[in-house]
């Protein structure tokens, strides 16, 4: 009722920002409070800070790795270009290869064992073998990404496709509708309830298998989970905090703002999300 | 026609194992020290984790004010791979058993934290008006009202956490273990271009983790959750 209220008045705006930034406060206000103890105890000498650095020391490394070295910008370039050439590389032949199998019982029931000893194998666990074979390179990093998105989407696009009335198939195929035009304007809309949470999962995967692989590939230069590694070597301890609170920021925001921005656009805008 | 260095039969990959299995280093067998030392490795991770999470998981569920205060944290937490993690922990605690549980442990607590927090929060207040009515205590409230209302919660948190420990301390075992377990025998059998090692030691992660599933989730469910009748089998 409130809500409706609030659109016609004309301070409606300043309520909903008010609305807004008491969210944003009560976010940031644990980490305020940690910080704020973490660096009087550091000041204090409650804490060695060789060990674990003030929250001060790791904002200035934060700062110099930006404007002074420049490298944290090149290695987060590097990390998104990666994460998303796989991503989507994932999402492609996921779908595809869902579909497929969505569609035809027989390839489906042959390929079903295989791809349930695939998925219960950890990403992770592929890195070894995808570096003896693909060498130590960025090829490694991608095809682990890749890899840790896939299976999500593949299972998910199996039983969307399978939750598609099996009449709207039929009654697409009689008005002539076929191939990539059925695909595109009655299987996907119809599956994407079951497609869309797996995008948004495996987009978690995806940004795991990234860290895991940057920091297992010996041969990449650039890339925030190499960052962190090599900042073991010189027991750069503020490095590896500044690399895990950005690992955390960006994990955060690409599913809070990017994938749930496009479920809004499509699943709540077609009012698909209350059939569920 | 394939290579045979990268991609070894599989009878060669059943071979390589055979021989770990005999081979024996101080009287056990290799390939078993290596399961068991893992296996060790989680069943401790998982005990810390689940109580950890659990206390932690039950206090945000009660109190709205912990809640606020520790949903934020968890959030931003939760989606830090562990691997990114053990560089720190083997800076503080150096290589071996302590880093590979520490991470392990973070691993399992935050899946079992936020479901049990979320199965509590979710629970119907008039039932604890009831009991409170009836002069139940605020600890029997917890334990005959508030549990079995969130014990899905719970169980789906437990799940997830065990897959994502298990996750989570194979990946630690390739860059923080000393010289035992799974993870470090792939490690090292990639280092070496031994694929052979590498595929089977894959395959019996993959085996070990399903056995795990089936020998003792499954038939925990089925005694609790499934006979109380809150999931459908």
């Amino acid at each position: 009722m409130i809500e409706e209220y609030r659109t016609y008045l004309p301070e409606a705006k300043t309520v909903l920002m008010k609305d807004k930034l008491l969210k944003y406060g009560q976010f940031l206000f644990p980490f305020l409070v940690i910080g704020f103890f973490w660096e009087i105890s550091a000041r204090i000498g409650i804490i060695n800070v060789d060990t674990l650095p003030a929250p001060s020391m790791i904002l200035h490394e934060f700062y110099s790795l930006v404007w002074q070295k420049g490298a944290l910008q090149r290695h987060l370039v590097h990390s998104l270009y990666r994460l998303f050439t796989g991503y989507i590389l994932a999402v492609v032949v996921g779908v595809v290869i869902g579909t497929v199998l969505g569609l035809h019982r027989i390839i489906r029931e042959m390929f079903s064992p295989t791809l349930s000893l695939l998925i219960s194998v950890p990403t992770i666990a592929w890195i070894p073998v995808l570096l003896i074979t693909m060498g130590l390179g960025g090829k490694t990093v991608i095809t682990a990404i890749f890899l840790g998105g896939v299976f999500e989407i593949i299972y998910s696009t199996i039983a969307g496709i399978r939750s598609v009335d099996r009449q709207q198939i039929n009654a697409a195929r009689i008005m002539g509708v076929k191939g990539l035009g059925l695909f595109c304007k009655v299987l996907l809309p119809a599956s994407l309830v079951y497609v869309m949470p797996a995008l948004r999962l495996s987009i978690g995967y995806c940004w795991r298998a990234l860290v895991g692989g940057e920091m297992l590939s010996a041969m990449i230069e650039w890339g925030i989970g190499k960052m962190i590694y090599e900042a073991r070597f010189w027991n750069n301890i503020k490095v590896m905090f500044v690399g895990l609170i950005i690992i955390g920021i960006l994990g955060v925001l690409l599913d809070r703002t990017l994938l749930k921005r496009l479920e809004e656009e499509t699943l709540e805008k077609w009012g698909m999300l209350a059939e569920r | 026609m394939i290579n045979t260095g990268l991609f070894p039969a599989p009878a060669k990959i059943y071979g390589y194992l055979v021989v770990l299995l005999h081979q024996e280093i101080a009287g056990h067998s290799v390939l078993l020290s290596h399961i068991v030392v893992t296996l060790k490795r989680l069943f401790l991770a998982s005990l810390w984790g689940v109580a950890i999470g659990m206390l932690v998981g039950v206090l945000m569920g009660l109190s709205q004010r912990i809640y606020r205060f520790c949903d934020p944290i968890i959030t931003l937490v939760m989606p830090i791979p562990g691997i990114a993690m053990a560089p720190l922990f083997i800076v503080w605690m150096g290589f071996g058993d302590p880093t590979i549980i520490t991470v392990g442990t973070i691993a399992f607590f935050f899946p079992v934290a936020y479901n049990a927090s979320t199965g509590i929060r979710s629970i119907d207040i008039h039932l604890v008006r009831a009991a409170t009515i009836m002069g139940a205590r605020r600890i029997g409230i917890l334990f005959h009202v508030y549990f079995p209302w969130a014990a899905v919660y719970i169980f789906t948190g437990i799940k997830l956490g065990l897959a994502r420990c298990w996750r989570t301390i194979i990946a630690v075992e390739f860059i923080a273990a000393a010289n035992w377990g799974l993870g470090y025998m792939i490690w090292d059998a990639a280092e070496y271009l031994r694929a052979s090692i590498v595929y089977g030691g894959i395959i019996l992660l993959a085996l070990t983790f399903t056995c795990i599933e089936r020998g003792l989730i499954v038939p925990f469910e089925k005694k609790t959750i499934e006979k109380w009748g809150m999931v459908r089998s």
